[in-house]
């Protein structure tokens, strides 16, 4: 850089150096998400046409101004540079008044909207996943688990705890390239720190015994717990541990790794609401029989992330360590990777909400395709036991795989949020079944009609879906998906899909909370 | 905080004492000498800290919104940010920035409390001013202080004497009432702040500096700005203060 000017400074950030620039500066192209607080999008950069991603930060907030996730989020990311967590690049203004996408202007009188730039990321894992007939390799999973334990293991030295690691917070360029994002959960940590933190964190499929427990004294083992989580969702083919409410939550993590005593887990008996949460009868750790057909070694890494006791669960430095990834077949190089086109969690739930809405209108005109829902496909298992793979998958209780959806349950989600004690603004709940139609809270077709008709190809041509690779694999994609993403989640204030991101909704609520 | 400083953006924009001290045109318009400049950063500095004991924040909030306050003068005018709201504001950024909230209305209520005539902002200054001064810090809210090594150090010279450790605490609160933080690595200051308590206490603790292999020249020079401000510190009273503030109000 020249010398500055006189009466000016000379320092490092990219021109101009003190004051934001506007966000005028980029073309918006599309929606590509919703994040904690706000909206993403990706557009390009006039001057350069550099493709980024622009996250909106909503300022809704009159009463307490610059949001504090969006605080921590700002906080974290400048002090973060990592290959494996995502690049903040700068932050833009909108001068004077914003308006949203109804042309409305944005009722906010101090400010405009305020963005974050982010380097542009092609996918999220859970879009990538779910994309129909993609499936991932073993050497793939094993790149990116590595990478995501890579990214997680300098975020910890770094003292920074993620807590909200789920796939659509994992995001994936063409290049093979997985970074962290999405730090509006995030916060720093001392190893000394006394004081409690809420454990209102990490989105319910993901959250780990010891937060579902009342824990506020917690490190960085509750993200190894997600981890696990994803890692077993790779495997598996979709969420292992799909709970509704916090109850049915740990249920489920009980009816897989037992129900937690204090020979496996000291000290558990007294948590906080360990009493209100017990199991009713001892159940033993089934982790390796429900998952007996992955591999020997993603099963031993599987066993010690998903430990009950987050003294003795896994750390990602020694997760990194695993045989897992130093036995054939290696993790692959990043760059080996095939490249798909863009797929981001938000996009693939819009995408299969037309194919429903297109499903719908077929059915209306009483044609007959034999009609298949995409589900996500299990990984290709390498070795010979393929066989065995397809109809095996786990058919408890509590995974209903051929069970069709309740048909009448309003598209808001399952009766009521009577898990949260508070009612969150609008945001519907973990809507885990078609939406019976578009009514779902939120803004998604009806202002956004253009939406979806241009990117995307039509999907009326048939059933184009699961007639082809799916076949052999019997049972398991047929008739309703069991997880099919509901529209229910557009509407969320901050809940991007997926379960629901505990704090997301309930922005106007979190000052009173201990953070 | 985070675990190396030496790669922080507080690292990186360590600046000169002489970039510190410059007093922007427009003030210099109305009159400001580098001399009110100084004392009215060192009276809000007091203002910052008396009001976040009634609001009771840890010591490590007020510490970071005085540094906040700080860079925000290095590159903006006081006509332009009027510094009881840009010290108000600081207060409260740095109440979210380091976790320890406080909500904007009850910082509003306790500073009309306290001071019924000077302050006259209401919750929507406080917040419009916040869009500013994160914007003038260009959102680097990480900030490093003494403290953390301050603690180490003292254990590691195996100071167990109560008084000097309670002095040298003393004296690492009164650098903020000066610009240290912005021109030395935290580290420096609490040396330098540990070295004047040992004098001052009559502590030698020679053989502990000399092992830590540390340019102690660099430690006295700190040392002595601060000696030099408690020896300044006397001259100073709420009638210049006042003076230089009314300063601001003139018209050019």
């Amino acid at each position: 850089m020249t010398a500055a000017a006189f009466g000016q400074l000379n320092l490092e950030e990219p021109p101009p150096i003190w004051g934001s620039r506007s966000v005028d500066c980029f073309e918006k192209l599309e929606q590509i998400g919703e994040g904690t607080y706000g909206q993403v999008y990706m557009a390009k950069e006039i001057k350069t046409g550099e493709i980024v991603a622009l996250k909106k930060i909503r300022m809704d907030n009159e009463r307490e101004g610059f949001p504090i996730t969006a605080i921590r989020e700002i906080k974290i990311l400048k002090k973060l540079h990592h290959e494996n967590v995502i690049h903040l690049k700068e932050i833009v203004t909108s001068p004077g008044r914003d308006r949203d996408d109804q042309g409305k202007p944005d009722n906010n009188k101090y400010k405009g909207g305020i963005y974050m730039v982010f380097e542009y990321m092609d996918h999220d894992l859970t879009g990538l996943a779910d994309r129909p007939g993609l499936r991932f390799t073993v050497p793939q999973i094993k790149c990116y688990m590595k990478q995501l334990l890579t990214g997680l293991h300098y975020c910890h030295v770094n003292q920074v705890l993620h807590r909200d690691i789920k796939g659509s917070n994992l995001l994936i360029d063409n290049e093979g390239n997985l970074k962290l994002a999405d730090f509006g959960l995030a916060r720093s940590f001392s190893h000394d720190h006394t004081g409690n933190l809420t454990n209102r964190v990490i989105t319910l499929w993901y959250r780990p015994p010891e937060l579902l427990l009342g824990a506020t004294k917690y490190g960085p083992a509750i993200d190894m717990w997600s981890v696990g989580c994803i890692f077993a969702e790779l495997l598996n083919g979709k969420p292992i541990l799909p709970g509704k409410t916090e109850n049915e939550q740990l249920n489920k993590i009980y009816e897989l790794c037992g129900s937690p005593d204090e020979n496996n887990w000291p000290g558990v008996s007294k948590m906080p609401w360990y009493n209100q949460m017990k199991s009713s009868r001892p159940l033993k750790r089934r982790v390796r029989e429900i998952y007996r057909h992955f591999d020997r070694h993603a099963l031993e890494l599987l066993e010690k992330m998903l430990v009950l006791d987050p003294s003795q669960r896994i750390s990602a430095k020694d997760a990194l360590d695993a045989e897992y990834f130093w036995t054939d077949p290696l993790p692959c190089d990043p760059k080996s990777l095939p490249t798909y086109e863009s797929s981001h969690e938000f996009q693939t739930k819009k995408k299969r909400q037309q194919m429903r809405h297109n499903e719908e209108a077929a059915k209306k005109q009483k044609l007959q395709h034999p009609q298949q829902q995409h589900s996500r496909l299990p990984p290709q298992q390498h070795g010979v036991g393929q066989s065995h793979a397809a109809p095996h998958w786990p058919t408890g209780p509590n995974h209903p795989i051929n069970n069709p959806p309740p048909p009448q349950l309003p598209a808001g989600g399952p009766s009521g949020h009577h898990y949260y004690p508070k009612p969150r603004g609008g945001a519907p709940g973990p809507n885990r079944y078609p939406p019976s139609g578009n009514q779902t809270g939120g803004y998604n077709n009806q202002s956004r009609g253009g939406y979806s008709s241009g990117s995307y190809p039509q999907q009326g041509r048939g059933a184009p879906y699961g007639a082809g690779p799916r076949g052999p694999s019997g049972g398991y994609g047929v008739g309703p998906p069991n997880y099919s993403q509901g529209g229910g989640q557009y509407g969320g204030s901050g809940g991007s899909g997926r379960g629901q991101n505990p704090m997301g909704g309930g922005r106007n609520q979190q000052y009173g909370w201990q953070q | 905080m985070a675990a190396n400083f030496w790669n922080s953006s507080h690292y990186k924009q360590l600046l000169d004492p002489e970039e510190v001290d410059v007093v922007h045109a427009l003030d210099k318009e109305r009159g400001i000498s580098t001399e009110d400049f100084k004392l009215i950063k060192f009276h809000m500095s007091n203002h910052i800290m008396k009001l976040a004991q009634h609001i009771k924040v840890r010591q490590r909030v007020v510490a970071t919104a005085i540094t906040y306050m700080r860079r925000v003068y290095v590159r903006k005018s006081m006509v332009e940010f009027e510094p009881r709201l840009v010290a108000l504001t600081c207060l409260y950024l740095a109440s979210k920035a380091e976790e320890s909230i406080v909500q904007a209305r009850n910082l509003v209520f306790y500073i009309k409390r306290l001071y019924p005539d000077e302050y006259k902002y209401e919750l929507k200054d406080i917040l419009g001013m916040e869009m500013k001064v994160l914007e003038a810090l260009n959102y680097y809210l990480v900030v490093f202080h003494p403290y953390g090594s301050l603690s180490e150090f003292l254990q590691d010279a195996a100071i167990s004497d109560v008084n000097m450790n309670q002095i040298t605490w003393g004296i690492v609160n009164d650098t903020y009432k000066m610009d240290l933080i912005l021109v030395h690595p935290p580290y420096r200051i609490a040396l330098a702040c540990i070295y004047i308590a040992s004098v001052h206490r009559d502590k030698d603790i020679t053989a502990w500096f000399e092992d830590l292999h540390e340019d102690m020249n660099l430690v006295k020079n700190i040392a002595m700005e601060i000696l030099d401000f408690y020896e300044n510190y006397r001259t100073i009273t709420e009638e210049r203060v006042n003076t230089a503030l009314s300063k601001l109000s003139l018209k050019p």
